[in-house]
Protein backbone atom coordinates (compact mmCIF):
# COMPACT_ATOMS: atom_id res chain seq x y z
CA UNK A 1 0.00 0.00 0.00
CA UNK A 2 1.94 3.57 -1.18
CA UNK A 3 -0.85 5.65 -0.10
CA UNK A 4 -1.27 6.49 3.73
CA UNK A 5 -4.77 5.41 4.80
CA UNK A 6 -4.97 8.98 6.50
CA UNK A 7 -4.71 10.96 3.35
CA UNK A 8 -7.49 10.23 1.31
CA UNK A 9 -6.59 10.36 -2.58
CA UNK A 10 -8.44 9.53 -5.45
CA UNK A 11 -8.33 5.82 -6.05
CA UNK A 12 -7.35 4.32 -9.61
CA UNK A 13 -7.84 0.68 -8.15
CA UNK A 14 -10.83 -1.20 -7.39
CA UNK A 15 -9.76 -2.06 -3.68
CA UNK A 16 -12.14 -0.93 -1.36
CA UNK A 17 -10.53 -0.13 2.29
CA UNK A 18 -12.17 -1.59 5.51
CA UNK A 19 -10.98 0.04 8.89
CA UNK A 20 -10.76 -2.37 11.23
CA UNK A 21 -11.20 -1.63 15.24
CA UNK A 22 -7.40 -2.48 15.58
CA UNK A 23 -7.13 0.37 13.34
CA UNK A 24 -5.44 -0.94 10.35
CA UNK A 25 -6.84 -1.00 6.81
CA UNK A 26 -8.06 -3.83 5.12
CA UNK A 27 -7.93 -4.16 1.33
CA UNK A 28 -10.70 -5.73 0.05
CA UNK A 29 -10.53 -6.82 -3.51
CA UNK A 30 -13.94 -6.93 -5.01
CA UNK A 31 -15.14 -9.92 -7.44
CA UNK A 32 -15.86 -8.36 -10.96
CA UNK A 33 -18.80 -9.50 -13.36
CA UNK A 34 -16.86 -12.44 -15.06
CA UNK A 35 -15.76 -14.34 -12.11
CA UNK A 36 -18.93 -13.55 -10.30
CA UNK A 37 -21.12 -15.07 -13.11
CA UNK A 38 -18.46 -18.44 -13.47
CA UNK A 39 -18.74 -18.97 -9.68
CA UNK A 40 -23.00 -18.49 -10.39
CA UNK A 41 -22.49 -21.05 -13.30
CA UNK A 42 -20.64 -23.31 -10.96
CA UNK A 43 -23.72 -23.45 -8.67
CA UNK A 44 -26.69 -23.68 -10.93
CA UNK A 45 -24.55 -26.75 -11.92
CA UNK A 46 -24.56 -28.05 -8.85
CA UNK A 47 -28.33 -27.34 -7.95
CA UNK A 48 -29.34 -29.03 -10.82
CA UNK A 49 -27.50 -31.88 -9.99
CA UNK A 50 -28.95 -31.92 -6.35
CA UNK A 51 -32.30 -31.32 -7.81
CA UNK A 52 -31.86 -33.97 -10.29
CA UNK A 53 -30.54 -36.97 -7.50
CA UNK A 54 -33.27 -35.49 -5.49
CA UNK A 55 -35.56 -36.33 -8.03
CA UNK A 56 -34.36 -39.69 -8.93
CA UNK A 57 -33.58 -41.08 -5.94
CA UNK A 58 -36.93 -39.84 -4.35
CA UNK A 59 -38.45 -40.60 -7.29
CA UNK A 60 -37.27 -44.30 -7.32
CA UNK A 61 -39.42 -44.86 -4.51
CA UNK A 62 -42.47 -45.29 -6.25
CA UNK A 63 -43.98 -46.66 -3.24
CA UNK A 64 -43.94 -43.75 -1.02
CA UNK A 65 -46.20 -42.02 -3.65
CA UNK A 66 -47.31 -38.39 -2.45
CA UNK A 67 -44.78 -38.72 0.62
CA UNK A 68 -42.05 -38.71 -1.69
CA UNK A 69 -43.32 -36.02 -3.74
CA UNK A 70 -43.54 -34.12 -0.76
CA UNK A 71 -40.17 -34.42 0.14
CA UNK A 72 -39.14 -33.78 -3.29
CA UNK A 73 -40.87 -30.36 -3.59
CA UNK A 74 -39.69 -29.58 -0.01
CA UNK A 75 -36.04 -30.85 -0.88
CA UNK A 76 -36.43 -28.35 -4.20
CA UNK A 77 -37.41 -25.55 -2.14
CA UNK A 78 -34.33 -25.90 0.37
CA UNK A 79 -32.26 -25.92 -2.64
CA UNK A 80 -33.35 -22.89 -4.43
CA UNK A 81 -33.38 -20.46 -1.28
CA UNK A 82 -31.50 -22.06 1.41
CA UNK A 83 -28.43 -23.26 -0.52
CA UNK A 84 -26.33 -19.68 -0.57
CA UNK A 85 -27.56 -18.85 2.57
CA UNK A 86 -26.28 -22.13 4.09
CA UNK A 87 -22.80 -22.01 2.61
CA UNK A 88 -22.43 -18.33 3.19
CA UNK A 89 -22.90 -18.46 7.16
CA UNK A 90 -20.45 -21.67 6.96
CA UNK A 91 -16.95 -21.97 7.65
CA UNK A 92 -15.39 -20.82 4.30
CA UNK A 93 -18.09 -17.87 3.17
CA UNK A 94 -18.80 -18.91 0.19
CA UNK A 95 -20.64 -21.46 -1.88
CA UNK A 96 -18.93 -23.95 -3.16
CA UNK A 97 -18.92 -22.19 -6.98
CA UNK A 98 -17.58 -19.64 -5.03
CA UNK A 99 -14.92 -21.35 -3.53
CA UNK A 100 -13.67 -22.67 -6.35
CA UNK A 101 -13.39 -19.54 -8.15
CA UNK A 102 -11.42 -18.25 -5.25
CA UNK A 103 -14.40 -15.90 -3.85
CA UNK A 104 -15.80 -15.15 -0.55
CA UNK A 105 -19.12 -12.80 0.62
CA UNK A 106 -17.86 -10.63 3.46
CA UNK A 107 -19.46 -7.41 5.23
CA UNK A 108 -18.61 -4.33 4.06
CA UNK A 109 -16.83 -3.78 6.95
CA UNK A 110 -14.49 -7.24 6.13
CA UNK A 111 -16.23 -9.06 8.84
CA UNK A 112 -17.52 -12.56 8.41
CA UNK A 113 -21.07 -12.31 6.66
CA UNK A 114 -23.86 -12.10 9.30
CA UNK A 115 -27.06 -13.94 9.15
CA UNK A 116 -29.23 -11.24 8.19
CA UNK A 117 -27.35 -10.17 5.56
CA UNK A 118 -27.27 -12.85 3.90
CA UNK A 119 -30.45 -13.60 4.06
CA UNK A 120 -31.09 -10.15 2.27
CA UNK A 121 -29.16 -10.78 0.07
CA UNK A 122 -30.39 -13.89 -1.37
CA UNK A 123 -34.13 -12.82 -1.45
CA UNK A 124 -33.19 -10.03 -2.98
CA UNK A 125 -31.61 -12.32 -6.22
CA UNK A 126 -35.64 -12.26 -7.16
CA UNK A 127 -34.82 -8.25 -7.62
CA UNK A 128 -31.85 -8.99 -9.18
CA UNK A 129 -33.01 -11.56 -11.70
CA UNK A 130 -35.90 -8.99 -13.03
CA UNK A 131 -36.59 -8.60 -15.91
CA UNK A 132 -34.64 -11.74 -17.15
CA UNK A 133 -31.85 -13.39 -16.41
CA UNK A 134 -29.97 -11.28 -13.68
CA UNK A 135 -30.10 -7.69 -16.11
CA UNK A 136 -31.07 -5.65 -13.08
CA UNK A 137 -28.22 -7.09 -11.12
CA UNK A 138 -25.55 -7.02 -14.32
CA UNK A 139 -26.59 -3.52 -14.46
CA UNK A 140 -26.05 -2.60 -11.09
CA UNK A 141 -22.77 -4.64 -10.68
CA UNK A 142 -21.78 -2.33 -13.93
CA UNK A 143 -22.68 1.01 -12.35
CA UNK A 144 -20.76 0.85 -8.84
CA UNK A 145 -17.15 0.41 -8.06
CA UNK A 146 -17.78 -2.37 -5.49
CA UNK A 147 -19.36 -4.45 -7.86
CA UNK A 148 -22.78 -5.31 -5.78
CA UNK A 149 -25.83 -6.19 -7.03
CA UNK A 150 -29.01 -4.85 -5.53
CA UNK A 151 -29.30 -7.19 -3.26
CA UNK A 152 -25.33 -6.17 -2.34
CA UNK A 153 -26.48 -2.46 -1.32
CA UNK A 154 -29.07 -4.09 0.37
CA UNK A 155 -27.60 -5.79 2.68
CA UNK A 156 -24.43 -3.70 2.81
CA UNK A 157 -22.21 -7.26 1.80
CA UNK A 158 -19.19 -7.35 -0.38
CA UNK A 159 -18.42 -10.27 -2.87
CA UNK A 160 -14.19 -10.17 -2.77
CA UNK A 161 -11.32 -12.49 -3.74
CA UNK A 162 -10.26 -15.06 -0.83
CA UNK A 163 -6.34 -15.06 -1.77
CA UNK A 164 -4.73 -11.83 -2.26
CA UNK A 165 -2.51 -11.05 -5.21
CA UNK A 166 1.32 -11.73 -5.03
CA UNK A 167 3.40 -9.49 -7.66
CA UNK A 168 6.07 -8.34 -5.55
CA UNK A 169 8.61 -10.69 -4.28
CA UNK A 170 11.69 -10.16 -2.16
CA UNK A 171 14.31 -8.33 -3.95
CA UNK A 172 16.98 -10.29 -5.57
CA UNK A 173 19.87 -11.05 -3.74
CA UNK A 174 23.01 -8.74 -5.00
CA UNK A 175 26.00 -7.20 -3.31
CA UNK A 176 24.88 -4.17 -1.29
CA UNK A 177 25.74 -0.81 -2.74
CA UNK A 178 24.95 2.35 -0.76
CA UNK A 179 23.07 4.78 -2.93
CA UNK A 180 25.21 8.05 -3.89
CA UNK A 181 23.30 10.35 -1.60
CA UNK A 182 20.41 10.21 1.05
CA UNK A 183 17.36 9.24 -0.36
CA UNK A 184 13.98 10.57 0.89
CA UNK A 185 11.09 7.63 2.14
CA UNK A 186 9.14 7.72 -0.97
CA UNK A 187 12.56 7.10 -3.38
CA UNK A 188 13.52 4.25 -1.12
CA UNK A 189 9.81 2.88 -1.44
CA UNK A 190 10.23 3.10 -5.61
CA UNK A 191 13.47 1.27 -5.34
CA UNK A 192 12.38 -1.54 -3.49
CA UNK A 193 8.89 -1.94 -5.23
CA UNK A 194 11.24 -1.69 -8.00
CA UNK A 195 13.41 -4.57 -6.87
CA UNK A 196 10.30 -7.02 -5.51
CA UNK A 197 9.09 -6.86 -9.38
CA UNK A 198 12.22 -8.54 -10.59
CA UNK A 199 10.74 -11.33 -11.47
CA UNK A 200 7.72 -10.01 -13.04
CA UNK A 201 9.75 -7.80 -15.31
CA UNK A 202 11.64 -8.39 -18.13
CA UNK A 203 15.18 -7.48 -18.14
CA UNK A 204 15.46 -5.23 -20.70
CA UNK A 205 12.32 -3.13 -18.77
CA UNK A 206 13.80 -3.73 -16.09
CA UNK A 207 16.85 -2.17 -17.02
CA UNK A 208 15.48 0.59 -18.23
CA UNK A 209 13.29 1.67 -15.26
CA UNK A 210 16.91 1.10 -13.58
CA UNK A 211 17.93 3.95 -15.70
CA UNK A 212 15.48 6.38 -13.87
CA UNK A 213 17.25 6.07 -10.76
CA UNK A 214 20.34 7.18 -12.46
CA UNK A 215 21.17 10.15 -10.05
CA UNK A 216 20.66 7.66 -7.04
CA UNK A 217 23.65 5.62 -8.56
CA UNK A 218 26.55 5.31 -7.04
CA UNK A 219 29.50 6.70 -9.48
CA UNK A 220 31.21 3.05 -10.42
CA UNK A 221 34.54 2.44 -9.22
CA UNK A 222 37.78 2.41 -11.62
CA UNK A 223 39.26 -0.72 -12.14
CA UNK A 224 35.79 -2.87 -11.42
CA UNK A 225 34.36 -4.91 -13.87
CA UNK A 226 31.75 -2.31 -15.33
CA UNK A 227 28.10 -3.54 -14.01
CA UNK A 228 24.38 -2.47 -15.53
CA UNK A 229 22.17 -0.12 -14.06
CA UNK A 230 19.87 -2.58 -13.09
CA UNK A 231 22.85 -4.80 -11.03
CA UNK A 232 23.48 -2.17 -9.26
CA UNK A 233 20.42 -0.37 -8.33
CA UNK A 234 19.73 -3.91 -6.76
CA UNK A 235 22.59 -3.29 -5.06
CA UNK A 236 20.99 0.14 -3.61
CA UNK A 237 18.13 -2.18 -2.89
CA UNK A 238 19.87 -4.21 -0.86
CA UNK A 239 21.08 -1.81 1.00
CA UNK A 240 17.82 0.11 1.89
CA UNK A 241 16.81 -3.20 3.25
CA UNK A 242 19.55 -3.36 5.58
CA UNK A 243 22.25 -5.18 3.76
CA UNK A 244 25.53 -3.98 4.96
CA UNK A 245 27.94 -6.34 4.15
CA UNK B 1 14.82 -0.45 11.88
CA UNK B 2 15.64 -1.43 8.59
CA UNK B 3 13.36 -3.70 6.98
CA UNK B 4 15.60 -6.55 7.21
CA UNK B 5 16.01 -5.92 10.45
CA UNK B 6 11.90 -5.91 10.80
CA UNK B 7 11.58 -9.34 9.49
CA UNK B 8 14.33 -11.05 11.51
CA UNK B 9 12.54 -9.59 14.56
CA UNK B 10 9.52 -9.99 14.06
CA UNK B 11 9.42 -13.25 11.39
CA UNK B 12 8.96 -15.70 13.77
CA UNK B 13 6.04 -14.38 15.35
CA UNK B 14 4.59 -14.12 12.24
CA UNK B 15 5.22 -17.37 11.41
CA UNK B 16 3.81 -19.17 14.76
CA UNK B 17 0.76 -16.71 14.54
CA UNK B 18 0.04 -18.25 10.66
CA UNK B 19 0.79 -21.93 12.04
CA UNK B 20 -1.38 -20.65 15.10
CA UNK B 21 -4.23 -19.76 12.09
CA UNK B 22 -3.96 -22.46 9.93
CA UNK B 23 -4.70 -24.78 13.44
CA UNK B 24 -7.82 -22.84 14.12
CA UNK B 25 -9.23 -22.40 10.56
CA UNK B 26 -8.98 -26.34 10.55
CA UNK B 27 -11.56 -26.34 13.63
CA UNK B 28 -9.04 -27.83 16.05
CA UNK B 29 -9.24 -26.03 19.59
CA UNK B 30 -6.66 -22.67 19.71
CA UNK B 31 -5.63 -20.82 22.18
CA UNK B 32 -7.90 -17.67 22.19
CA UNK B 33 -6.21 -15.31 24.21
CA UNK B 34 -2.60 -16.07 22.47
CA UNK B 35 -4.25 -15.66 19.45
CA UNK B 36 -5.94 -12.79 20.37
CA UNK B 37 -2.68 -11.07 21.50
CA UNK B 38 -0.70 -12.10 18.75
CA UNK B 39 -3.33 -10.64 16.26
CA UNK B 40 -2.85 -7.43 17.82
CA UNK B 41 0.85 -6.97 18.13
CA UNK B 42 0.52 -8.10 14.02
CA UNK B 43 -2.11 -5.24 13.23
CA UNK B 44 0.55 -3.16 14.87
CA UNK B 45 3.41 -4.39 12.68
CA UNK B 46 1.66 -3.96 9.60
CA UNK B 47 0.55 -0.48 10.81
CA UNK B 48 4.54 0.29 11.86
CA UNK B 49 4.71 -1.38 8.09
CA UNK B 50 2.77 0.62 6.08
CA UNK B 51 3.55 4.13 7.44
CA UNK B 52 7.84 3.67 6.91
CA UNK B 53 6.86 1.98 3.15
CA UNK B 54 8.35 -1.24 3.83
CA UNK B 55 8.84 -3.42 0.44
CA UNK B 56 5.56 -4.54 -0.74
CA UNK B 57 6.33 -8.00 -0.36
CA UNK B 58 6.60 -7.21 3.59
CA UNK B 59 3.11 -5.56 4.17
CA UNK B 60 1.09 -7.78 1.30
CA UNK B 61 2.46 -10.40 3.44
CA UNK B 62 1.24 -8.87 6.95
CA UNK B 63 -2.21 -8.02 5.16
CA UNK B 64 -2.78 -11.17 4.43
CA UNK B 65 -2.14 -12.73 7.70
CA UNK B 66 -4.01 -9.97 9.42
CA UNK B 67 -7.15 -10.25 6.72
CA UNK B 68 -7.48 -14.37 7.32
CA UNK B 69 -7.35 -13.55 11.40
CA UNK B 70 -9.54 -11.03 11.23
CA UNK B 71 -12.11 -13.31 9.71
CA UNK B 72 -11.22 -15.85 11.93
CA UNK B 73 -11.81 -13.88 14.91
CA UNK B 74 -14.51 -12.24 14.29
CA UNK B 75 -16.20 -14.98 13.34
CA UNK B 76 -19.75 -15.75 14.84
CA UNK B 77 -19.00 -18.01 17.69
CA UNK B 78 -22.53 -19.79 18.08
CA UNK B 79 -25.02 -20.82 14.93
CA UNK B 80 -27.90 -18.91 17.59
CA UNK B 81 -29.67 -21.81 18.20
CA UNK B 82 -30.36 -20.31 21.77
CA UNK B 83 -31.04 -17.47 20.00
CA UNK B 84 -33.84 -18.72 17.91
CA UNK B 85 -36.52 -18.84 20.47
CA UNK B 86 -35.90 -15.47 21.84
CA UNK B 87 -36.33 -14.56 18.27
CA UNK B 88 -39.73 -16.28 17.98
CA UNK B 89 -40.37 -15.32 21.68
CA UNK B 90 -39.23 -11.34 21.58
CA UNK B 91 -37.44 -10.03 18.88
CA UNK B 92 -39.58 -10.70 16.06
CA UNK B 93 -43.22 -9.75 17.16
CA UNK B 94 -41.23 -6.14 18.34
CA UNK B 95 -39.15 -5.83 15.25
CA UNK B 96 -42.95 -6.19 13.43
CA UNK B 97 -44.69 -3.75 15.91
CA UNK B 98 -41.93 -1.25 15.19
CA UNK B 99 -42.64 -1.68 11.45
CA UNK B 100 -46.29 -1.00 12.51
CA UNK B 101 -47.01 1.64 9.95
CA UNK B 102 -45.88 -0.40 7.35
CA UNK B 103 -48.10 -3.73 8.60
CA UNK B 104 -51.09 -1.51 8.18
CA UNK B 105 -50.20 -0.04 4.72
CA UNK B 106 -49.73 -3.83 3.74
CA UNK B 107 -52.89 -4.69 5.25
CA UNK B 108 -54.81 -2.40 3.67
CA UNK B 109 -53.34 -2.80 0.08
CA UNK B 110 -54.28 -6.46 0.82
CA UNK B 111 -57.06 -6.33 2.96
CA UNK B 112 -59.40 -3.38 0.67
CA UNK B 113 -59.16 -5.22 -2.49
CA UNK B 114 -59.73 -8.81 -1.08
CA UNK B 115 -63.47 -7.00 0.68
CA UNK B 116 -64.32 -5.44 -2.32
CA UNK B 117 -63.54 -8.28 -4.79
CA UNK B 118 -65.34 -10.71 -2.53
CA UNK B 119 -68.64 -8.53 -2.39
CA UNK B 120 -68.52 -7.59 -6.18
CA UNK B 121 -68.30 -11.40 -6.74
CA UNK B 122 -70.61 -12.45 -3.98
CA UNK B 123 -73.28 -9.98 -5.60
CA UNK B 124 -73.26 -11.31 -9.05
CA UNK B 125 -71.08 -13.43 -11.72
CA UNK B 126 -69.63 -10.04 -13.68
CA UNK B 127 -66.66 -9.18 -11.30
CA UNK B 128 -65.35 -12.66 -10.67
CA UNK B 129 -65.43 -14.00 -14.70
CA UNK B 130 -63.73 -10.12 -15.06
CA UNK B 131 -60.21 -11.33 -12.80
CA UNK B 132 -60.10 -14.65 -13.83
CA UNK B 133 -60.64 -17.05 -16.78
CA UNK B 134 -64.16 -19.30 -17.10
CA UNK B 135 -61.92 -22.53 -16.94
CA UNK B 136 -59.46 -21.28 -13.82
CA UNK B 137 -63.19 -21.09 -12.08
CA UNK B 138 -64.57 -24.20 -12.43
CA UNK B 139 -61.27 -25.37 -11.29
CA UNK B 140 -61.38 -23.72 -8.68
CA UNK B 141 -65.33 -24.93 -8.64
CA UNK B 142 -64.30 -28.65 -9.02
CA UNK B 143 -61.73 -28.14 -6.25
CA UNK B 144 -64.20 -27.30 -3.65
CA UNK B 145 -66.84 -29.50 -5.24
CA UNK B 146 -69.10 -32.16 -3.45
CA UNK B 147 -67.70 -34.63 -5.50
CA UNK B 148 -65.50 -38.01 -4.10
CA UNK B 149 -61.63 -36.73 -5.25
CA UNK B 150 -61.54 -33.16 -4.13
CA UNK B 151 -60.09 -31.06 -1.48
CA UNK B 152 -61.53 -31.80 2.05
CA UNK B 153 -62.41 -35.44 1.55
CA UNK B 154 -60.10 -37.89 2.81
CA UNK B 155 -57.01 -38.88 1.41
CA UNK B 156 -53.54 -40.87 2.21
CA UNK B 157 -51.46 -39.78 4.72
CA UNK B 158 -48.79 -39.77 1.97
CA UNK B 159 -50.96 -36.90 0.31
CA UNK B 160 -50.66 -35.12 3.09
CA UNK B 161 -47.06 -35.11 2.61
CA UNK B 162 -46.96 -34.54 -0.88
CA UNK B 163 -49.37 -31.11 -0.34
CA UNK B 164 -46.81 -29.87 2.31
CA UNK B 165 -44.00 -30.02 0.50
CA UNK B 166 -46.12 -27.96 -2.44
CA UNK B 167 -47.12 -25.65 -0.10
CA UNK B 168 -43.80 -24.96 0.75
CA UNK B 169 -42.57 -24.45 -2.25
CA UNK B 170 -45.25 -22.51 -3.52
CA UNK B 171 -46.12 -20.50 -0.85
CA UNK B 172 -43.28 -19.59 0.97
CA UNK B 173 -42.02 -19.17 -2.64
CA UNK B 174 -44.60 -16.47 -3.32
CA UNK B 175 -44.12 -14.81 -0.04
CA UNK B 176 -40.45 -14.15 -0.86
CA UNK B 177 -40.82 -12.93 -3.95
CA UNK B 178 -43.24 -10.57 -2.41
CA UNK B 179 -40.40 -9.00 -0.50
CA UNK B 180 -37.56 -9.39 -3.17
CA UNK B 181 -40.05 -6.93 -5.61
CA UNK B 182 -40.07 -4.37 -3.14
CA UNK B 183 -36.66 -3.54 -3.77
CA UNK B 184 -38.18 -1.45 -6.83
CA UNK B 185 -39.52 1.09 -4.38
CA UNK B 186 -41.83 -0.79 -3.13
CA UNK B 187 -44.21 -0.67 -6.33
CA UNK B 188 -43.64 -4.92 -6.93
CA UNK B 189 -44.76 -5.25 -3.07
CA UNK B 190 -47.79 -3.42 -3.15
CA UNK B 191 -48.52 -5.11 -6.76
CA UNK B 192 -48.35 -8.31 -5.57
CA UNK B 193 -50.31 -7.30 -2.07
CA UNK B 194 -53.39 -5.97 -4.33
CA UNK B 195 -53.38 -8.78 -6.98
CA UNK B 196 -53.31 -11.02 -4.41
CA UNK B 197 -55.84 -9.59 -2.67
CA UNK B 198 -58.08 -9.39 -5.83
CA UNK B 199 -57.68 -12.90 -6.58
CA UNK B 200 -58.18 -14.57 -3.06
CA UNK B 201 -61.45 -12.22 -2.51
CA UNK B 202 -62.56 -12.76 -6.27
CA UNK B 203 -62.34 -16.28 -5.68
CA UNK B 204 -64.00 -16.76 -2.24
CA UNK B 205 -66.94 -14.60 -3.35
CA UNK B 206 -67.44 -16.81 -6.27
CA UNK B 207 -67.31 -19.91 -4.43
CA UNK B 208 -70.08 -18.57 -1.57
CA UNK B 209 -72.21 -17.29 -4.55
CA UNK B 210 -72.34 -21.15 -6.32
CA UNK B 211 -73.11 -22.63 -2.97
CA UNK B 212 -70.17 -24.07 -2.33
CA UNK B 213 -69.30 -22.43 1.22
CA UNK B 214 -69.45 -25.18 3.13
CA UNK B 215 -66.52 -27.16 1.47
CA UNK B 216 -64.57 -23.48 1.10
CA UNK B 217 -64.82 -21.90 4.59
CA UNK B 218 -63.84 -24.68 6.90
CA UNK B 219 -60.84 -25.32 4.71
CA UNK B 220 -59.51 -22.08 4.89
CA UNK B 221 -60.11 -20.90 8.10
CA UNK B 222 -57.52 -21.99 9.86
CA UNK B 223 -54.18 -22.17 7.63
CA UNK B 224 -55.74 -18.45 6.33
CA UNK B 225 -54.44 -16.89 10.11
CA UNK B 226 -50.73 -17.98 9.00
CA UNK B 227 -50.81 -17.24 5.34
CA UNK B 228 -52.86 -14.39 4.78
CA UNK B 229 -50.69 -12.73 7.93
CA UNK B 230 -47.28 -13.87 6.29
CA UNK B 231 -48.10 -12.61 2.96
CA UNK B 232 -49.28 -8.88 4.43
CA UNK B 233 -46.46 -9.65 6.13
CA UNK B 234 -43.61 -10.14 3.39
CA UNK B 235 -45.75 -7.40 1.80
CA UNK B 236 -45.02 -4.92 4.57
CA UNK B 237 -41.15 -6.32 4.26
CA UNK B 238 -41.06 -5.34 0.82
CA UNK B 239 -43.05 -1.51 1.12
CA UNK B 240 -40.63 -0.88 4.32
CA UNK B 241 -37.43 -1.58 1.83
CA UNK B 242 -38.82 0.34 -0.82
CA UNK B 243 -39.24 3.24 0.97
CA UNK B 244 -35.64 3.21 1.88
CA UNK B 245 -35.29 3.43 -1.60
CA UNK B 246 -37.67 6.39 -2.19
CA UNK B 247 -37.15 8.48 0.56
CA UNK B 248 -33.80 7.99 2.05
CA UNK B 249 -34.17 11.27 4.58
CA UNK B 250 -30.32 12.18 6.12
CA UNK B 251 -28.76 9.47 4.76
CA UNK B 252 -27.39 8.53 1.09
CA UNK B 253 -29.79 6.45 -0.81
CA UNK B 254 -27.57 3.29 -0.57
CA UNK B 255 -26.98 3.40 3.02
CA UNK B 256 -31.24 4.33 3.32
CA UNK B 257 -31.53 1.10 1.37
CA UNK B 258 -29.15 -0.67 3.56
CA UNK B 259 -31.06 0.59 6.60
CA UNK B 260 -34.23 0.05 5.58
CA UNK B 261 -33.22 -3.84 4.53
CA UNK B 262 -32.22 -4.54 7.89
CA UNK B 263 -35.45 -3.25 9.30
CA UNK B 264 -37.07 -5.44 7.00
CA UNK B 265 -35.71 -8.42 7.35
CA UNK B 266 -36.70 -9.58 10.75
CA UNK B 267 -39.99 -8.86 9.12
CA UNK B 268 -39.42 -11.43 6.43
CA UNK B 269 -38.38 -14.23 9.20
CA UNK B 270 -41.96 -13.45 11.01
CA UNK B 271 -43.19 -13.69 7.54
CA UNK B 272 -41.55 -17.29 7.13
CA UNK B 273 -42.00 -19.11 9.86
CA UNK B 274 -46.56 -18.18 9.24
CA UNK B 275 -46.14 -19.43 5.88
CA UNK B 276 -44.49 -22.60 7.13
CA UNK B 277 -46.64 -22.96 9.97
CA UNK B 278 -49.64 -22.39 7.75
CA UNK B 279 -48.37 -25.01 4.91
CA UNK B 280 -48.19 -27.68 8.23
CA UNK B 281 -51.77 -26.64 9.06
CA UNK B 282 -53.07 -26.23 4.89
CA UNK B 283 -51.51 -29.88 4.41
CA UNK B 284 -52.20 -31.85 7.67
CA UNK B 285 -55.02 -30.36 8.99
CA UNK B 286 -57.57 -28.14 6.67
CA UNK B 287 -58.24 -31.00 4.45
CA UNK B 288 -58.89 -33.39 7.41
CA UNK B 289 -62.51 -33.86 6.47
CA UNK B 290 -63.61 -36.26 9.50
CA UNK B 291 -63.29 -32.91 11.36
CA UNK B 292 -66.90 -31.06 11.79
CA UNK B 293 -66.52 -27.56 10.00
CA UNK B 294 -67.62 -26.40 13.66
CA UNK B 295 -64.61 -27.77 15.51
CA UNK B 296 -62.43 -26.13 12.24
CA UNK B 297 -63.94 -22.54 12.87
CA UNK B 298 -63.36 -23.00 16.67
CA UNK B 299 -59.64 -24.01 15.93
CA UNK B 300 -59.50 -20.84 13.63
CA UNK B 301 -60.81 -19.05 15.77
CA UNK B 302 -58.13 -19.94 18.52
CA UNK B 303 -55.17 -19.55 15.39
CA UNK B 304 -56.41 -16.01 14.41
CA UNK B 305 -56.39 -15.17 18.07
CA UNK B 306 -52.90 -16.70 18.98
CA UNK B 307 -51.10 -15.29 15.83
CA UNK B 308 -52.69 -11.84 16.78
CA UNK B 309 -51.55 -12.15 20.48
CA UNK B 310 -48.28 -13.30 19.00
CA UNK B 311 -47.65 -10.25 17.05
CA UNK B 312 -49.45 -7.80 18.81
CA UNK B 313 -48.22 -8.77 22.77
CA UNK B 314 -45.05 -11.09 22.86
CA UNK B 315 -42.11 -9.20 23.87
CA UNK B 316 -43.45 -6.37 25.51
CA UNK B 317 -42.39 -7.69 28.63
CA UNK B 318 -39.05 -8.14 27.75
CA UNK B 319 -38.37 -5.42 25.49
CA UNK B 320 -39.01 -3.28 29.46
CA UNK B 321 -36.32 -5.24 31.17
CA UNK B 322 -33.59 -5.03 28.26
CA UNK B 323 -34.36 -0.81 28.67
CA UNK B 324 -33.64 -1.11 32.38
CA UNK B 325 -30.49 -2.99 31.40
CA UNK B 326 -29.50 -0.97 29.63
Amino acid sequence: MSSHPATPAPRIDTLSPAETPEGIVLSLRPAGLVSRTMAFLLDLFIRLILDLVLVMSLGAFGGLGGLGFGLMLIGMFLIEWLYPIAFELGRSGATPGKQAVGLRVVMDTGLPVTPAASVTRNLLRVADFLPLAYAFGIVTMLLNRDCKRLGDLAAGTLVVYAQPVVLHDAPPDAPPLAPARPLSQGEQAAIRSWAGRAKRLTPERFEELAKLAAPALPAEVPGEKPRGASERLLGVAQWLMGKRT
Amino acid sequence: MTPMHFEATYGPLWEAFAAELALAKLGKSADGALLASQYRRVCEHLALAQSRAYPIHLVARLEALTQDAHQLIYRRQDYGLRQLSRLLRADLPRAVRAQGRFVLAALLLFAVPLVAAFLLAWSGPDFALRMLDASQLRDFEAMYGDGKNVLGRLREAGDDWQMFGVYIFHNVGIGFRCFGAGILAGVGSAFMLLYNGLVIGAVAGHLTRVGLGHNFWPFVATHSAFELTGIVLCGAAGLRMGLGWLAPGRLGRIEALAASARAAVPIVYAAFFLLLVAAAFEAFWSSAAWVAPNVKYGVAAVCWALVVAWLGLMGRHTGRETNHAR
